[in-house]
């Protein structure tokens, strides 16, 4: 195997495939590296693929040539208690037609797609290469060792996409040692085998429509919440939980999901379904407050590793945040091997480029998200009084009726506190 | 569903070396083992009798909880299988 590159990526991914795509389309010479025996085996998501307009710009046939499943034209919420839900929805043809939204995908498809549009422009795909150390030379990063082989493999910088836990970035002292599961969340996920046209009846869609919801109050009072996403003949269907809530609750992610598809209103969503695969992952919810150190001597770091994702409840992003920053990482190091120097007072072009970029904007317009988040009278209390106040609005039986904003006073009062709710509100109104 | 089915559907390239080693003395220590809870794959067994935490590597999905949850620090290694080995996800 050869040895020597002008760039590693460490993780191929859709933030390691982006900065690797760029950077060969530039002439670099790049190793891209995966653990897993393709890329994509290792990865799982909600969830939806947003609209990216910068690897349109790299690979313009972008949206007809990726592996993608539906276009999410439709959207909703389900607030929710063990009997009842009260949901709302939104649907626009403006969603419906291209360029679209958002779409579910499948990660090892879509990921091995994107990879080897990096391997096809000139990129080294190196697949089993787990990286488990830095070469380390006069201060500087110089390059990477693999598990279980002999050698190193060098090159003057290194982009570290490797995930979430990202131990590149622990390694050259850029993320903190320790993470604070009040900042971390994880996913678990079950896919559901399901026939194309009963997806297409039991959600009202047409053609390649797709529908996407969230679910709050369904996780047994931890916080987090559920999700359904509808692909081609299957759903992924799943929770999120926030790790410091869920380490102390004594409740399992599995008894949970068990418990969220067995509800009423959401056993019949999955009704007739077969199980096909089941995975979890940790996400960064942290939001801005928990970015790294974005830049080292001869390191950058994209992707989840550097945190980059964005999850404010309402919408939940996170690949293009990471395929953005891989592209910004990648023109950087273009850009430092024609003035051939990689030190750290040259590398922090990246996170200039993406602190003007969408990218830090969003995250930055959003850091209180995080803080709204960890509301827990969102995940039980809220949910109730919601159903509980629609029952009263609906609920018609020869006895008279409170007026609504009566009716909305006492449920307040009675569910949450007028105090907490006026706080809550007054958060989740800096948060948004 | 069946809670015990839902582990079946998920395909492993098993190591002969577990990824994860903890040091039995800190789990012992514990006052919380949130891990035992909180791994989505049932990886963590606390046995009361035995006074023991057991990790087994073979189910794991690499998503990162105990890592996180874990506040004693009790890996003696924590790191990824080596590379082509561990969790394969096929349309997930």
């Amino acid at each position: 195997m050869k040895k020597q590159f002008q760039a590693i990526v460490v993780g191929a991914g859709p933030a390691g495939s982006s900065a690797a795509l760029t950077m060969a389309r530039a002439g670099l010479d790049v190793a891209l590296l995966e653990r897993g025996t393709f890329p994509g085996e290792k990865n799982m998501f909600g969830g939806i693929l947003h609209r990216m307009a910068s690897i349109e710009e790299v690979v313009p046939e972008f949206w007809t040539a990726a592996p993608l499943e539906r276009h999410i034209a439709k959207k909703g919420t389900t607030f929710m208690t063990g009997e009842a839900s009260f949901h709302v929805q939104h649907e626009t043809v403006n969603f419906d037609h291209a360029p679209y939204n958002g779409y579910t995908i499948f990660r090892p498809r879509f990921d091995r797609w994107l990879a080897e549009e990096a391997v096809k422009a000139g990129a080294t795909l190196i697949t089993r290469a787990m990286v488990d150390d830095l070469v380390l030379k006069d201060g500087r990063i110089a390059g990477v060792t693999i598990a279980g082989r002999a050698g190193e493999l060098i090159a003057p910088v290194v982009v570290a996409a490797d995930g979430v836990l990202s131990f590149i970035a622990k390694r050259a002292g850029l993320r903190q040692p320790k993470f604070d599961a009040g900042q971390m969340a994880v996913g678990v996920k079950a896919l559901i085998d399901m026939p194309r046209e009963v997806i297409d009846d039991r959600f009202g869609l047409v053609r390649d429509q797709g529908f996407a919801n969230e679910f709050v109050g369904c996780t047994g009072g931890v916080r987090g919440g559920g999700f359904l996403y509808t692909n081609y003949d299957s759903l992924s269907v799943g929770l999120v939980f926030h790790l410091a809530s869920l380490r102390t609750s004594a409740k399992t992610p599995y008894d949970l999901l068990n418990a969220f598809l067995e509800q009423p209103q959401v056993a019949k969503l999955v009704r007739g379904g077969r199980l096909q695969e089941y995975s979890a992952h940790v996400i960064p919810e942290g939001g801005y407050n928990m970015i790294p150190e974005l830049v080292g001597n001869g390191i950058l770091v994209a992707g989840d590793a550097a945190a980059l994702c964005n999850a404010t409840g309402v919408n939940l992003e996170g690949i293009n945040l990471a395929s953005h920053s891989g592209i910004l990482a990648g023109r950087t190091v273009v850009e430092a091997h024609e003035r051939n120097d990689f030190s750290k007072t040259t590398l922090k072009r990246y996170k200039e480029r993406l602190d003007l970029s969408w990218v830090m904007k969003d995250l930055k317009g959003f850091r209180n998200a995080p803080k709204m988040l960890h509301i827990d009278r969102i995940y039980n209390e809220y949910p109730e009084l919601v159903c509980s106040m629609m029952e009263h609005i609906y609920r018609i039986d020869g006895t008279p009726k409170t007026s609504i904003p009566k009716l909305i006073m006492r449920e307040v009062k009675e569910k949450v506190g007028l105090k907490n709710a006026i706080s809550d509100l007054l958060t989740a109104w800096r948060a948004l | 569903m069946n809670i015990d089915e839902i582990f079946d559907f998920t395909s492993f390239t098993i190591d002969r070396e577990p990824h994860i080693v903890l040091d039995n003395q800190v789990c012992a220590g514990c006052d919380n083992r949130g891990c035992a809870n909180s791994c989505p794959a049932r990886c963590y067994t606390w046995s009361e009798a035995e006074q023991k935490m057991t990790f087994v590597y073979d189910g794991c999905l690499e998503c990162g909880t105990c890592y996180v949850v874990c506040h004693k620090n009790a890996f003696i290694r924590w790191s990824y299988p080596r590379g082509g080995f561990g969790v394969a996800y096929r349309m997930t």
